[in-house]
């Protein structure tokens, strides 16, 4: 008896609690959708309202008029799209509100605020969303149009690999705006099976920035193994060639190698026991790579 | 026109079309995935210019011919626009019946999730409206349509409208007008009507080639392979000397519903083989249409972890040079922007022993056991031209076909055990006969050789019915009943032994023509077959 009055008592605390909780909630969301409070309380208020988000379609609409209301202080504006993104991680909670919330995010996608609209342009390129993708791409094909710098766009597109974006990032290799959107393009491009003939150029030119060179040594790894290893053979035996590159042809070789023909290359094997000697003029980075494919292949 | 059309051109043309009662029909013909429009357009483009086309089937009606590309996207899209766009057009179909519900029941249940709002109003506008309409609104507008004739998918409906977060809160209403059209009863008359669960006879997804209208495979049969070990192998080097089960695939398709589930389904296709005893006999492969980026490590990786087994007769493969001729050969419903896929069907071929096309499952989902099922046909036309007397019996063949020859053989068994030794015991026997007016035929020795022949027929098919099933229990109840009447002939002490003979002959042929290959009970196997008849993926 007495245990059936204690679980009668915690069940009626229970409900208590969450009848509390939903209170809270609630003044929370007041908070968070009220204008005449200052931009710190709603903020603040902004982090508590994940979970209520969807409970009421009259609370979703509210929060997404301030999301999409250009006149609310962009701080608020931010906290909203943090809540809803939070709360969009219930997929099944969030069912409810998912048409209303992509709709919005379209319609802010193009806002004036550049923080803003790139992370709500995030937010739909991780959705696959194609509208987010034909105006990235009207961005990539026209800079008056583009809605974020060239480098995001192609992040962005590189989320999906049918966004077609594989001749604009053609566009920017062969002629980039600057050196983090050709950075980017040589990323997007390591999944086009097209591009192999265009990273063995990147990565045989010295003249290209090493982080370059890396990728598309990573890139042709990808897309034409066998070719990276004879590549890899030629700069590690080349005496002038820079140090990041030599340590990843090191890697590429220890780790993809053919073990037999590895074995048997002689001319290879002293080039890298020389590498490894080389105290005075090696990077600490070649001489470890030097090490671990000398031990695995010493053997 | 071509792909070196602007899309608004080709808009217009379905815009067109869709007006001209007479060039209607024109519409299906661009849905074909290899269509020149297509070639080099991207997957979003793809998409929009495809929905087009399926919301101009709406407003024109869509037609017989047009129905298996709208069911298609049902059963196998994942797109909002597609879908939403398919369910509009299937309601604009003449002949509403019981068979379409089950693909709006489970387009429904693929696309809840992802009801992304879709703007119809002109040709590639996005919706930015939560007002516009969305696939599960289509869908459940489609239900309603069909009404009383959507009975079979009520209960995953109503389960669906029950359970938390089954479905959008916005979409409640819609949900409660389609349960309230699926229950109402001033349909029910039409519903009971007999062509209440069939679909179309025009609609089909399965083709089959008769064995002289085979293409031959010359075009193709230098073609180079790579497999999933880098071993290179030709076309007709894997593909001639016994029948293939060849699917199409790439690993960067972002379709769970379609290569991943296609080459799943291989290996259950595979699985179902080896139960029979047929993975030497029936080759198996999996061939990409990415061969540029689809490469040995990939495919191998691709196909292990969808439980594919992979060896000399089971192979992942990629063209060396290119997926083009493979592409004109089997006419794939494929089509790419540079070497990417945009857009493609589901397809599988059934190849016979000398490489060609027998027949083809496309666009919706195929039944594994189907498949396995034609490809033994296909198996036995081979083995039919080799040795007449013995045949290899796919699972689903009519009991009829099944029984005949166990119970000829039978007759065989009894005719060689009482069959008279001279013209006196003839004539005794016919006149027990002649209580059943037969008394008129004449003595003929020659009959008990032909009589041992058949017997001996009888003894072939069930061995190899044995050794395709696994299971020679019967054979050997069938050997022991031929030892039995052949030595009961010899010692005429043991004469009555032939009765035995006779029934172990009956038992053994009974056993092994009516027990299944996966050893379940004719009873259980047919009410298997009701079972995927009503609910499988191809009703067809």
């Amino acid at each position: 008896m007495t245990t059936k009055r204690k679980a009668a008592k915690s069940v009626k605390k229970a409900a208590k609690s969450s009848k509390s909780a939903k209170v809270s909630t609630q003044a929370a969301m007041a908070i968070a959708t009220s204008p005449q409070k200052t931009v710190k309380q709603r903020v603040a208020a902004m982090a508590e309202v994940p979970l209520a988000v969807c409970e009421s379609d009259k609370d979703l609409q509210k929060m997404l008029k301030v999301l999409s209301n250009k006149e609310e202080p962009i701080e608020v504006r931010l906290a909203a799209l943090q809540s809803l993104q939070a709360a969009s991680f219930s997929v099944v909670a969030f069912e409810s509100c998912r048409s209303d919330y992509i709709a919005t995010l379209r319609k802010v996608a193009t806002d004036p605020d550049p923080e803003l609209r790139q992370r709500v342009l995030g937010i739909l390129a991780r959705e696959k969303d194609r509208f987010v993708q034909k105006k990235l791409l009207e961005g990539l094909q026209n800079p008056e149009k583009a809605l974020v710098p060239p480098e995001k766009a192609l992040q962005l597109l590189s989320y999906d690999v049918h966004a077609e974006a594989y001749s604009a990032a053609r566009a920017i290799v062969s002629n980039p705006p600057n050196a983090t959107a050709k950075r980017e393009a040589l990323r997007l491009l390591a999944a086009d099976a097209t591009a192999a003939p265009m990273f063995e150029k990147v990565l045989r030119d010295k003249g290209e920035l090493a982080e370059n060179r890396q990728i598309s040594a990573s890139a042709l790894q990808a897309l034409k193994p066998e070719r990276l290893q004879t590549l890899a053979r030629e700069m590690l035996l080349d005496k002038s060639e820079h140090d990041d590159i030599q340590a990843t042809s090191l890697t590429a070789l220890t780790q993809f190698g053919d073990e037999e023909a590895v074995r048997k290359d002689e001319e290879l094997r002293e080039g890298v026991d020389r590498l490894s000697a080389e105290a005075s003029t090696a990077s600490t980075k070649v001489k470890q790579s030097a090490r671990r494919f000398l031990s695995k292949y010493h053997q | 026109m071509t792909s070196a059309h602007s899309e608004t051109q080709f808009a217009a043309l379905v815009d067109a079309l869709a007006a001209d009662p007479d060039r209607r029909e024109q519409l299906t013909d661009l849905l074909r995935e290899d269509h020149p429009f297509y070639d080099q357009r991207g997957t979003a483009t793809t998409i929009q210019m495809r929905g087009w086309v399926l919301l101009a089937l709406g407003r024109a009606g869509v037609s017989d011919a047009a129905l298996i590309f709208v069911l298609e996207e049902l059963d196998t899209g994942v797109d909002a626009y597609l879908v939403a766009a398919a369910a509009r057009a299937l309601r604009s179909y003449p002949h509403p019946t019981a068979a379409l519900a089950p693909f709006a029941m489970r387009a429904l249940a693929n696309i809840r999730y992802r009801d992304d709002p879709v703007s119809f109003e002109s040709y590639g506008e996005y919706a930015d409206l939560s007002t516009d309409t969305s696939p599960v609104q289509e869908l459940l507008a489609t239900l309603g349509w069909l009404g009383p004739r959507a009975r079979a998918v009520l209960p995953e409906l109503e389960t669906l409208r029950a359970q938390r977060g089954g479905l959008s809160r916005k979409r409640l209403i819609d949900v409660d007008r389609a349960l309230k059209a699926i229950r109402g009863a001033d349909q029910v008359d039409e519903f009971s009507a007999d062509t209440c669960c069939t679909l179309p006879s025009g609609l089909r997804n399965t083709f089959s080639w008769a064995l002289s209208s085979r293409r031959g495979c010359e075009p193709i049969e230098s073609t180079v392979f790579q497999d999933h070990n880098g071993e290179l192998i030709t076309f007709k080097e894997f593909f001639t000397g016994h029948p293939s089960i060849v699917v199409f695939f790439y690993t960067r398709c972002d379709n769970p519903l379609k290569c991943s589930l296609t080459v799943t389904k291989l290996a259950r296709i595979q699985k179902l083989l080896e139960a029979r005893g047929l993975t030497d006999q029936i080759h198996t492969a999996a061939i990409t249409y990415d061969p540029a980026f689809d490469l040995p490590e990939r495919i191998r990786g691709y196909g292990q972890h969808r439980g594919v087994c992979m060896d000399a007769h089971h192979r992942m493969l990629r063209a060396t040079a290119g997926i083009e001729t493979l592409r004109r050969h089997f006419k794939l419903g494929v089509n790419f922007i540079e070497s990417l896929v945009n857009r493609h069907r589901v397809e599988v071929y059934i190849l016979d022993s000398d490489g060609r096309i027998a027949a083809s499952f496309e666009r919706i989902h195929w039944d594994e056991q189907q498949v396995v099922d034609r490809t033994i046909e296909v198996l036995n036309e081979k083995s039919d031209e080799a040795a007449p007397e013995v045949s290899v019996q796919p699972a689903d063949l009519t009991a009829r076909r099944k029984t005949a020859l166990p119970m000829i053989g039978t007759l065989a068994s009894l005719g060689v055990a009482f069959f008279p030794k001279c013209p006196i015991c003839w004539a005794a026997y016919l006149s027990v006969f002649g209580i059943a007016s037969i008394n008129q035929i004449p003595y003929s020795p020659w009959l008990r050789p032909v009589l041992v022949a058949v017997m001996l027929i009888n003894l072939a098919s069930v061995w190899l019915r044995g050794r395709l099933t696994g299971r020679m229990s019967g054979f050997y109840l069938v050997s022991a009943g031929a030892l039995v009447i052949v030595v009961s002939k010899m010692r005429p002490s043991w004469e009555s032994a032939a009765v035995w003979g006779v029934a172990l002959t009956l038992a053994g042929s009974l056993l092994s023509a009516l027990k299944s290959p996966k050893g379940r009970s004719p009873l259980t196997e047919l009410m298997g077959k009701m079972w995927r008849k009503q609910f499988s993926d191809t009703p067809l």
